[in-house]
């Protein structure tokens, strides 16, 4: 393998290194306004190290697969006065089973790509001829070396397959958007539900209803849960506990939110996007809880950060990042939280999450797709709305969690959350 | 390499086809907190091949060069699997082109180390300016791409495009309390734009121990100011995406919604969008379909005069191209894009702006923004509340959201210069994200803006 001449040219001067090298193919067909727009096809290969010089990290990262010297003489050169490594590489251990790969990906002919995008297209027209759609299907293989100078050398092959639909409804100067989409490791999906799934938003979307700031209970759909878990997403990141940045720092076994409130890192998951055997640094993946009964039970880790912290990996690495997220079922059906619902919103989708200081947990959105609910009924749409809060406030006055998790993209598994109060402002 | 493509070229048996072949080297040296957090390098050559059939597009995007007429054919077959209609692509002329970057001190010279040091004092100013400073991340990124373009009409230009940045973020903590101060700077001049910065890291770090004891604004609907770089975003934002012909050429309805001659602001108002003024971040003088550059009036006098297009959406159209055809790298193909867009200056002074405003807010600087065609977002840094003509206490968290067919219409004072700050980051469409972008303008006071946040 490649990986192993990169380990070995390293290890002339190198303490320590790591390489891996990546090469996939993919296709992708995608429409336009109604129509089949265009065909992609995508080769790539890249290869990267990262090595350890007196105690210092250096990497680099080449598309060039004839440029084994070049490669490793950059990262020689940036191990120099590089970063301080708290770590050695870890040696070879066994791996959980978790599927990755789909036989069933790579047949899958542009042609039968082509009709799957026709097919969601004329559901959604069926429904609403007005409706101007945006459709897609892609398909993915790669392949992955691995190989480190403590003895991992592994190669795994990964598939990927995502569909999506997306429409626009003008009336007037009013531009109504919604779609739905869904990828992960696998051939199999519905895509006459996911076309379902966007026809169902536009219906509920059909009438505009008014409504008054003040503050209101707010039910999130499994994709609107985003708009909680962003602030947790950074606030676990060990490197950020670590630094200080993090406003769970020192928290560790405190409560931050609803007892009801249980978030996991699952990369175990079969075909899930965030899902494989080993993480970035060849470190076997593992189930790790974050949050349980509202306390706060790990951070994530990478071998780095660990070492810093006093800790152990949660093979998180490189980055601290999760993998796929999974919230816990609670015991409430979603109509029912719509029933018990005189006066609030159901969030769908959100703009602009993430601009402003979203680490605090704060967040001011406006709500691009979202739904006015009245005297237990979802009512129509609501425009020029901003909804304000904060992630940690909000986690604690959690008034139900659904008790069915939906897929929320590829790496997000989760029920539909209702805070009991939240700050909305109308135009 | 020319020779490569102008070999592949004919191979295609496509309506028309076009080679963009990319060489892109870069370095980076990160710290958070004390320490280095990561420092490296990359080289990537890739390229994509476009073909047209009938109105359908093949693209076949790839890292190995050796079997670039494959590649051809490839693009070629897919785009016979898509093609139904007549081809309709605005015609310009050919170029044969060479440029040559000019960078006061090019980057590629200086050593990673060098680089190094240069944040290290930055980062040390940023930890060293409080007790309250928790951390920092101080980062260099720098990436020199030389682009070869050719096409089947004999176009073939090589571009070099040098891109150079600093971002300086301080985090401050008390408790639970945490804050940002962010500042950044960008640009193709060269290395000495990111030397000389000590004074831009301690307002980073001043700003977010600032914040610490900044309430957050209370939401409700204001009169607000906003700064040169938060003008360039609002531009950006509110406007400047709904005049991507790409979203407008085959949607009947968005054509009614943004047909020209039709009043979008008032007399003062004029958005221009200019791919032509040195030294920016949008700034090309081809984009990546071998276009020229130019200056194109989005608004004028406070109506919609003109849009941006790709050589399809022009022909599409009945309307010239206008060279805003950009992709973000060699994986990807040219879409409809800004370069840098403004608000042109108009004849008021920041005071004319304040005096008579009872109860408004003072936005500065940018975080960000996004929009979904009608409805933007735009985040500011922080904020000065406005009471009674005069600047009041600093106010944190302040997303500022609007309609475009209503905000633009309710801006009714312009100051009388054009800022440019060089600052970092870029536009995201279409999965193509970061695009350099130049973001600037003067200062512009709007009514009736709503601010998201909780009530009193």
């Amino acid at each position: 393998m490649i990986v192993n001449r990169l380990i070995k040219k390293a290890m002339k001067k190198a303490q320590g290194a790591q390489a891996s090298l990546g090469q996939s193919e993919s296709t992708n067909v995608s429409f336009e306004s109604d129509k089949l727009k265009s065909v992609r096809s995508s080769q790539s290969t890249g290869m990267s190290i990262r090595i350890i010089v007196d105690g210092k990290i250096g990497s680099s990262h080449t598309t060039d697969m004839d440029d084994v010297d070049g490669v490793v003489a950059r990262a020689l050169e940036a191990a120099e006065f590089g970063s301080p490594a708290h770590f050695e590489f870890p040696g070879p251990q066994e791996g959980p089973d978790v599927k990755v790969y789909d036989d069933a990906v790579l047949p899958v002919t542009k042609g039968k790509m082509v009709r799957i995008g026709e097919e969601m297209i004329t559901l959604v027209k069926e429904y609403n001829p007005h409706i101007l759609l945006n459709a897609g299907a892609s398909k993915s293989i790669s392949n992955i070396q691995f190989a480190n100078s403590a003895g991992i050398a592994y190669s795994t092959e990964t598939t990927n397959f995502a569909v999506g639909v997306d429409g626009q409804w003008i009336r007037g100067t009013d531009i109504l958007s919604a779609g739905h989409g869904f990828g992960w490791k696998k051939q199999e999906i519905d895509h006459v539900e996911i076309a379902r799934k966007a026809i169902k938003l536009f219906k509920m979307a059909e009438n505009i209803a008014p409504i008054k700031s003040g503050d209101m209970p707010v039910v999130f759909t499994p994709e609107g849960v985003n708009v909680l878990l962003l602030a947790l997403i950074l606030g676990l990141n060990g490197k950020r506990v670590f630094l200080g940045s993090s406003p769970l720092a020192g928290k560790l076994g405190e409560k931050i939110a609803d007892e009801a409130f249980a978030l996991t890192d699952n990369p175990l998951l079969d075909y899930a996007n965030g899902s494989g055997t080993y993480d970035g640094e060849g470190v076997p993946h593992q189930v790790t809880p974050l949050i349980e009964h509202g306390l706060v039970k790990n951070f994530l880790y990478d071998l780095d950060t660990a070492a810093r912290a006093g800790t152990k990996t949660t093979g998180n690495g490189i980055g601290c990042s999760p993998t796929n997220l999974v919230i816990k079922e609670g015991n409430t059906p979603f109509e029912e939280m719509v029933k018990n619902t005189k006066k609030g919103l159901l969030v769908h989708n959100v703009l602009g999450l993430g601009q402003g200081n979203p680490i605090s947990g704060e967040f001011s959105v406006n709500v691009l797709l979202g739904y006015k609910i009245e005297k237990g009924e979802i009512v129509g749409r609501v425009k020029d709305v901003m909804l304000a809060g904060n992630t940690y406030d909000a986690l604690k006055n959690i008034a139900a969690i659904g008790d069915k998790a939906e897929w929320a993209g590829g790496s997000l598994l989760t029920p539909p959350i209702q805070i009991a109060r939240l700050s909305v402002v109308a135009k | 390499m020319r020779e490569r493509i102008e070999k592949a070229l004919p191979k295609s048996d496509a309506e028309y086809t076009e080679i963009r072949i990319e060489n892109v080297t870069s370095s980076w040296a990160n710290f958070r907190g004390e320490e280095l957090d990561s420092i490296g390098s990359s080289k990537t050559l890739g390229g994509i091949v476009r073909a047209l059939v009938k109105g359908g597009w093949g693209y076949a995007t790839f890292n190995d060069l050796s079997a670039l007429e494959d590649r051809v054919k490839e693009a070629c077959n897919s785009a016979r699997l898509v093609g139904e209609e007549k081809s309709r692509f605005a015609e310009v002329e050919p170029f044969v082109d060479e440029i040559t970057a000019t960078m006061e001190k090019d980057f590629r010279q200086i050593s990673l180390s060098e680089k190094k040091s240069v944040i290290e004092e930055y980062n040390k100013i940023v930890l060293g300016y409080h007790d309250k400073v928790e951390t920092s991340n101080v980062g260099y990124g720098d990436s020199f791409r030389k682009v070869w373009y050719g096409n089947s009409e004999g176009t073939h230009i090589e571009d070099e495009r040098p891109d150079a940045g600093v971002s300086l973020s301080a985090t401050a903590r008390d408790g639970d309390n945490v804050q940002q101060g962010f500042e950044s700077v960008a640009g193709s001049a060269g290395f000495q734009i990111i030397e000389g910065l000590q004074e831009k890291a301690e307002v980073a770090a001043k700003l977010a121990v600032d914040l610490l004891s900044a309430p957050p604004v209370t939401g409700g609907k204001y009169t607000v100011i906003i700064n040169p770089r938060l003008t360039g975003v609002f531009a950006h934002e509110a406007f400047g995406h709904l005049s991507e012909s790409d979203f407008v050429y085959e949607n009947e309805r968005l054509k009614e919604l943004m047909v020209l001659g039709k009043r979008f602001g008032s007399d003062i108002l004029n958005i221009i969008d200019n791919g032509t003024i040195r030294g920016l971040r949008g700034t090309q003088k081809y984009d990546d379909e071998g276009v020229r550059s130019r200056k194109n009036y989005l608004i004028k006098d406070g109506i919609l005069v003109g849009r941006l297009h790709s050589r399809e959406t022009a022909a599409k159209m009945g309307e010239e191209p206008t060279g805003n055809a950009r992709a973000i790298g060699y994986q990807h193909q040219p879409i409809v894009r800004m370069t840098n867009t403004y608000i042109d200056k108009g004849d008021a002074t920041f005071e004319d702006m304040i005096k008579d405003v009872n109860l408004g807010l003072y936005a500065i600087d940018m975080i960000g923004g996004q929009t979904s065609m009608e409805m933007f977002t735009f985040s500011a840094a922080y904020g000065y509340m406005v009471r009674d003509g005069k600047i009041a206490e600093l106010v944190r968290d302040v997303v500022l959201t609007g309609n475009v067919f209503e905000t633009l219409m309710n801006i009714d004072i312009i100051s009388d210069a054009v800022e440019w700050p060089p600052v970092g980051g870029g536009c995201g469409k279409g999965g193509q994200s970061p695009l350099p972008v130049g973001l600037g303008g003067p200062y512009a006071r709007i009514q009736n803006v709503v601010i998201g946040g909780r009530q009193q």
